[in-house]
This record gives C-alpha cells, sequence and structure tokens, in this order.
C-alpha cells in the first residue's frame, strides 16, 4: 500500500492559543509501507492544554519510531499486542500529565486519536471526541465519541435531534490526565485502496455536514498532496464561516 | 503565593503548604502564642479569570460558613481580605481525604463506611435545614477528611463548587474532573437542591465500598452486591435510591436517608421476606397462567420464523468471523434476539476464552446477563458453561491490582457454587477445590473488618491440604494461563497465610515443598505469549520463600 498523506490546524476565531497537536509518519519496514497518524485535542486552564496534548502526541510518535518498526519486522504485529503497547502509553501518560496538573495546581487533559494502517489491517485508538473517519464511498465514522451525550444517546435516553443542543455536549467520559484509569477504544478493520482515513478534533465537524465532508474529501478529489491541502484547508474556513470558536485541526491520510 | 516562615495578620506563621485546589492554596499555619496549628487558604488571583466576582461570592459564603457550628464541619476562624488575595483561617483537619484510603486500599470496609455515611448524612442535613438551606453540590471522597483513628469524617472545600462548575461547563470537560454531578447540575437540566447532596453522597458511598469510581467505566452506578456479593442487601438498596436519575424518586431529605442507614441491616432480613411472599406470588402465578399457555403459543409462532432467521444469520456471521471482537458481537445480537437459547451464550464465553484476554469490558458483557444464564439452568451444558465463566475470572489476564484479582476471585464463585451441584460433571473436582479457595479469599475480606483475627488450627490445616490438592489438579489444565493464575493465586495464600501455617503446626519443609511445586509448575510451561506474567510470578515466588522464612524464624525467635 502507499499513502499520501497531509494536515491542517487552525486556533479558529476565539481562543487565545492552539492546542490541538498531530503528527503524521509513513515508513517503510522490510519492503512494505505502513502510515501512522495521531491526533489530540489539548484541554486546561492558563493554556497548558498544549502541554497535555503534546505529551501524549510526542510518547506516541517515539512509540511510532522506535517500536513499530520492529513489531512489523519481526511479525509480532496483532491487535492485541497494539492493544496492549497503546493502552500502556495512555495510560502512563495520564499519569504524567495528572502528576504535572497536581504539582501547579491546574486541571488538564487531552483526547486522543490515532490510526496505524499496513497493507490490510487498520488499528485505531480513541480516548474523548476527537474521531477517525473512513472515506470511501461514503463517510463512515471509525471510532465512537466517549461523550456523556453519545451515552445517553446510546441508552435511549434522549433523541440524535435532542443530542445535537444538549447543554452536556462538551462533557467528555474520559481523557487522558484526568483520571488515573483511562480505558481507550480500539477499533480493527480491513483497510481499503484507494480510500481517504483522517483524524480531526471535534472543532472540526460541528459546523460541516457529512455530504460537504464528502465532497472535499472523497478519494477521486484527493489524488495529490496538494488537493488535500487545499481542500482541507477549505473545510478549516467553512467551519470558521459558521463561527466555530474552537481549535480545527485535520489529518488526512490517502491509501493507494 | 504566601511565603513560607512569613507571618499573616501578625498571628499565623505559615509553614508549609498541604493543599492545592483549582483556585486556592492550603498552607498549614501555626499560632505560636497559642501553640495551636491552623489551616490558611488563600485563593489565588492569577488562578481565576473574573477574580473580583468570584472574591464577592467568597467573601458572602465565608460570612456564612462563619454562622455555621456543627462537629463535622471545620471553624473557620479568620477572614483577611487583601486586594490580590483572599484568606481564610480555618481548623486544620489532622489525616488523610477518603479518596487516599480509596487509592490505598482499594475498597473499604462496610461497616466504616457506614459509620462515615451518618455523619456525613448529619452534615448534610445540617446544611440543608440552614435559612436559606446551603446545598454542598461538591460531595465526593477527596472533600471528605478522615481522622487519623478512622472514626470522624469532616467535610472540607466549602462553597467553591457552585462558581468553578458554572464557569467550566461551556469548555470541554472530562466527566472525572467535575465529581458525581447528578443529572440535574449539567446545565439546563433543572434546579439543584437538597437531593442533589444526596445523589453525590450515594454515589460517594458507592465509590467507598466498591472501589469504583463511578466516572469511570462503565459510567453508571450498579447494584454494589455485583462487584462484591458479601456487601449488605439493606445499603445496596439504599445507595441505588440516593443515585436514581430523577430527584423525585430519591430520598427526599437527610432525616429519611439517615433513617435507612441506621437500620440497613433490618432492610436486608426484610428484602428476604419480600422474596419469599414474590417466590409465592410467582407460583401461584404460573399455575394460573398454565391453561393460557397454549394459546399463547400460537401467537407466537407467527413472527417466530422471521426471528429464527435473523438470529441464524448472526449465528453463522459469528461463526466467520475472523476476530474474536467481531465474533462476540454477533453471538450479544443474537443472544439480543433470543434471550432464551443457551447456544450464543457457550459460544459467546468460548470466543471470550479463545484469546485469552477476559477484558473489563468482557466482565460487564458477562455481568449483564448473568439473570439470563441462570434461568437456562435446564440445559445440559450448564455446569460446562458456569465453570468456562469461573474459569475466565480466575484466569482474568489484564494486569490489576491484589484486590482487583482478588475481586475476580469472588466473582467466580457463584458460578462455581453452580457447577459442584453437579456431582458427575468431569471437572467437578477442581471446581471444588476452587470454590473453596474463592471461599477462603471470600472470608479474609471480611475478616478485614474484624478485630479477632485468629485462625483455628484445624482450618488452616484443611486450607492447606486444599492447596496441594489445587496444584495436583490444575496440573492436568489444557489452558496455560488460568494454571499460571492458580498458580500465582495459591502463592498468593501462601505469602498471605505463612504465619499462620507455622502456628498450625505445619513443617516448614511442607510449606517449602509446596511453593516448590508451584515454581516448577510455572516453569515448566512455555508458552512465548505469558512470558512476562510467568518471570512476574518468579519473582514472587522468590519474595515468597523470604516471607516463609521470616514467618518461620520470628515465630522460633519469639519461642
Amino acid at each position: 500500500m502507499n499513502y499520501l498523506v497531509q494536515a491542517s490546524t487552525d486556533v479558529g476565531l476565539t481562543k487565545a492559543t492552539n492546542q490541538d497537536s498531530l503528527c503524521i509518519k509513513v515508513m517503510t519496514i522490510n519492503g512494505s509501507r505502513v502510515a501512522f497518524a495521531a491526533l489530540c485535542d489539548g484541554m486546561g486552564g492558563l493554556a497548558k492544554g498544549e502541554v497535555a496534548s503534546a505529551t501524549v502526541i510526542d510518547a506516541l510518535s517515539q512509540w511510532a519510531e522506535d517500536t513499530l518498526p520492529i513489531l512489523v519486522a519481526s511479525g509480532n504485529l496483532s491487535d492485541h499486542v497494539l492493544r496492549e503497547q497503546w493502552e500502556q502509553i495512555v495510560s502512563e501518560q495520564s499519569k504524567k500529565i495528572m502528576a504535572y496538573g497536581e504539582s501547579i495546581g491546574i486541571k488538564l487533559g487531552t483526547t486522543v486519536c490515532a490510526i496505524l494502517l499496513t497493507d490490510d489491517r487498520y488499528y485505531v485508538l480513541n480516548v474523548g471526541d476527537s474521531r477517525v473517519y473512513e472515506v470511501y464511498d461514503e463517510v463512515k465514522v471509525i471510532t465512537r465519541d466517549q461523550t456523556l451525550v453519545q451515552r445517553e444517546l446510546d441508552s435511549g435516553m434522549i433523541t440524535p435531534e435532542q443530542a445535537l443542543n444538549d447543554p452536556r455536549r462538551s462533557i467528555l467520559l474520559q481523557c487522558v490526565g484526568a483520571s488515573y484509569n483511562v480505558y481507550p477504544d480500539l477499533f480493527f478493520g480491513e483497510t481499503k485502496k484507494d480510500a481517504v482515513y483522517f483524524l480531526c478534533s471535534d472543532g472540526f465537524r460541528h459546523e460541516i455536514s457529512e455530504s460537504e465532508i464528502f465532497q472535499a474529501f472523497n478519494p477521486s478529489v484527493l489524488e495529490s498532496t496538494d488537493a488535500m491541502k487545499q481542500n482541507a484547508e477549505y473545510l478549516i474556513e467553512l467551519n470558521k464561516n459558521r463561527k466555530e470558536t474552537d481549535n480545527i485541526s485535520v489529518a488526512l491520510v490517502r491509501t493507494f | 503565593m504566601l511565603e513560607i516562615g512569613s507571618t499573616i495578620g501578625g498571628i499565623y506563621k505559615i509553614l508549609n503548604v498541604i493543599g492545592k485546589g483549582g483556585m486556592s492554596v492550603v498552607y498549614l499555619a501555626m499560632n505560636e502564642k497559642a501553640n495551636k496549628q491552623w489551616a490558611v487558604k488563600e485563593v489565588r488571583k492569577d488562578g481565576i479569570r473574573n477574580f473580583e466576582v468570584v472574591k464577592q461570592g467568597l467573601v458572602a459564603e465565608t460570612n456564612m460558613l462563619k454562622k455555621l457550628n456543627h462537629p463535622n464541619l471545620p471553624d473557620i476562624i479568620d477572614v483577611i481580605d487583601n486586594d490580590d488575595t483572599f484568606i481564610i483561617v480555618m481548623d486544620y483537619i489532622e489525616g488523610n481525604s477518603l479518596s487516599k484510603s480509596i487509592e490505598e486500599y482499594g475498597a473499604l470496609p462496610q461497616s466504616q463506611v457506614i459509620m462515615w455515611a451518618k455523619q456525613l448524612c448529619d452534615v448534610l442535613g445540617y446544611l440543608h435545614t440552614r435559612t436559606p438551606p446551603i446545598i454542598y453540590r461538591d460531595m465526593k471522597p477527596s472533600n471528605v477528611m478522615l481522622s487519623p483513628d478512622g472514626k470522624k469524617v469532616t467535610l472540607i472545600d466549602f462553597g467553591t463548587a457552585r462558581e468553578y462548575k458554572s464557569q467550566n461547563i461551556a469548555d470541554t470537560t472530562c466527566l472525572g474532573t467535575i465529581g458525581y454531578a447528578a443529572p440535574e447540575q449539567f446545565g439546563g437540566q433543572g434546579q439543584t437542591d437538597a437531593r442533589t447532596d444526596i445523589y453525590c453522597l450515594g454515589a460517594t458511598l458507592y465509590h467507598l465500598v466498591t472501589g469504583q469510581n463511578p466516572s469511570e467505566p462503565p459510567y453508571e452506578i450498579r447494584p454494589i452486591r455485583e462487584w462484591n456479593p458479601s456487601l449488605s442487601e439493606g445499603l445496596e438498596k439504599i445507595i441505588l435510591k440516593c443515585t436514581q436519575k430523577n430527584p423525585d424518586d430519591r430520598y427526599q431529605s437527610c432525616t429519611e436517608l439517615l433513617y435507612d442507614l441506621e437500620h440497613y441491616d433490618e432492610l436486608d432480613a426484610l428484602t428476604q421476606k419480600k422474596q419469599k411472599n414474590k417466590l409465592r406470588v410467582f407460583i401461584a402465578l404460573l399455575a394460573a397462567s398454565a391453561v393460557f399457555l397454549t394459546s399463547g403459543f400460537v401467537s407466537l409462532n407467527l413472527k417466530k420464523g422471521e426471528t429464527d432467521d435473523i438470529f441464524n444469520e448472526y449465528i453463522t456471521s459469528a461463526e466467520n468471523s475472523s476476530t474474536s471482537v467481531e465474533k462476540i458481537d454477533n453471538y450479544k445480537k443474537a443472544i439480543e434476539l433470543k434471550p432464551e437459547e443457551f447456544l450464543p451464550y457457550q459460544r459467546l464465553v468460548e470466543a471470550m476464552i479463545e484469546d485469552d484476554v477476559f477484558s473489563s469490558d468482557e466482565v460487564s458483557v458477562i455481568r449483564g446477563y448473568k439473570t439470563n444464564i441462570k434461568a437456562l439452568s435446564s440445559d445440559e451444558e450448564y455446569p460446562q458453561l458456569a465453570y468456562d465463566i469461573a474459569k475466565m475470572y480466575w484466569s482474568c489476564y489484564e494486569k490489576q491490582s491484589s484486590e482487583n484479582v482478588n475481586q475476580n476471585i469472588l466473582n467466580s464463585a457463584e458460578w462455581l457454587d453452580i457447577v459442584v451441584e453437579y456431582k458427575d460433571f468431569k471437572n467437578y473436582k477442581t471446581a471444588s477445590v476452587m470454590k473453596k479457595i474463592a471461599e477462603y479469599i471470600s472470608s479474609t475480606q471480611q475478616a478485614f473488618s474484624q478485630v479477632d483475627n485468629e485462625k483455628n488450627a484445624d482450618d488452616t490445616k484443611e486450607l492447606f491440604e486444599d492447596l496441594k490438592n489445587m496444584i495436583k489438579e490444575i496440573e492436568n489444565d489444557t489452558s496455560d494461563i488460568l494454571k499460571l493464575k492458580t498458580y500465582d493465586i495459591i502463592r498468593y495464600i501462601i505469602s498471605q497465610s505463612a504465619t499462620d501455617f507455622k502456628k498450625a503446626g505445619i513443617q516448614k519443609t511442607d510449606v517449602i515443598d509446596l511453593l516448590s511445586s508451584i515454581k516448577s509448575g510455572v516453569e515448566l510451561i512455555e508458552n512465548a505469549n505469558f512470558e512476562d506474567e510467568e518471570k512476574e510470578i518468579l519473582t514472587s515466588v522468590e519474595d515468597t520463600f523470604s516471607t516463609i522464612d521470616t514467618a518461620y524464624q520470628n515465630s522460633r525467635g519469639g519461642n
């Protein structure tokens, strides 16, 4: 499998700092190529949210560089091994961020989502309300938001319409750095050729529709990194025109 | 920040920092003339967006608090209002917060929790009956201080809850950081009142007796005996009533709650009586409905063909799924469709066992189906299923603290109870020894709260024999992870009971032999997937050898 990658991020209309962090890597290991992307949406008083999001991205990025090649080369990459390693990274980082927050008397944390793409399989990690999407002949959300509203929706307490305007929209069930234990969700599936996989912070998706995402991100229009950049920036601007106030970030991988 | 060593208001000398909150720092201070210690809380300007507004609120609240007088509240002694800081001088409460206790010990003894609950109920009731009523709004273990003797609790950190929450809600927030917020505490969902505090007190009690944080998965308050079957049924009912979503369904006042807390053991007896009555009614209904059964079946059959097709489809796609996650998912769908079918439960458990991992998600899936499964006891594979579930709890692979391992053993007990009813079942012997060990672990947990910890020598000898038998039984099992975990559990019991063994007159060499057979058993297992576990257990085995040495040496020294 081959990959085109691109990312864009914007501080948005009202916030003083951009607390989102992200990374994308493409590597060739033993002749086959893998792509890894991660995105974190930080939160916390006094502009410390970016510390949380950058810390987690650093740790994942380090893992992708040091451990991932060994896993792939030795043929030990499996759902089980990945779950174990990612869970460990997330819980270690959570403890680290929590200790830091306690030492300076503030609360901070971050969401995290990540995807690893190999020839035949994808592996997805999620904590919080950032998302990973697959765009092929339709727009599909791979992750499930870990939010109070999503949970209420699942248990039938509220309707999808109520969910859109629920005052609790911004409450996450968990995030990295806010609790001693963090339980990430993992998702696995088959990597599609000629598909677009993208990660985004919640600021990217509240104001735009699925069909707008499909128009800008379907594989047939994203045939070059330039087109990817252009369309990502177009959707970010669209969000801002519709008065999205949050930081807005998106990381794209197109397979071919 | 106040300077360490400086003197505030000419009286209170700042000794050191003892706590930090979102908006404030708490210091230990000394009044040198009176030789008494105080807590000094400084609200920092730099931590707050609109300090003036917050400060006005604080002044008002502090003035109100100064008028309060209750044994479970700290007294406010002095308020110092500067331009950029706001300082409150109050009683210094010795001890640790209840959140520290949970962190250290996990679930706390029920009898103590109930004792604290009564005090908390009393102080909340006191606040609610002031005019105007004071709603605390931030009841959680970290806001309750426990005195060093474990007998008295004090409610701390007053008056910041309201401002802090309304500020935060607009931004992205984590459930974990907002405590056990009652449903009505999230914006736009009705007013908060005394019943909000009752909800949060219920959530606090739940966390204390189960060790499970309600703000962590499964993010809901389960009946407490699902976590630990030895807990009181009465307390379970009390906690469930406190934490109802609709405030109208909760206790309406602390007086009501206090009454039930004082009579929780009577509630136990009462429910037992009711259940017996229920059974009687059920039997009567069964007899009455027999007449109508035939017609009932006819109407059911009309839709049955359709359901059968979808059901079979789920089973087929489960069998063809490549990953256990997909498999489990399909079996769950099949179960939802026909909860009365035995097969999908059986296959579901097999799929969970297949990957040797029994995750917390899977634990809660099984817990959810418990009643369903138990209703299917007539199936001939029923004892096998119960045995598989018990084994799953034993081999719970995820790394957990020792308390959680114990919890899994406790959870296995009720399934083992089922297995041992089938004397002809092929694993009957193993199951009955497993059950004995589970009972032993359960008894050690209960003993935690009892002063009289002496064990009688015969029981200890019997336990020792059981452990020996267990090792023989497990040697032939095919699951490596079950073997490893069982070896570790036995090792754990040896390390806990070494002194008892000595007291019961068991020879040191016998204990050493037992431990050595564990060691060689572990070494015999050659499975690359569990290398880490093996190493870990072998290290613990070495530690346990020293524990035995110490136990036997110490007692000799005493003779």
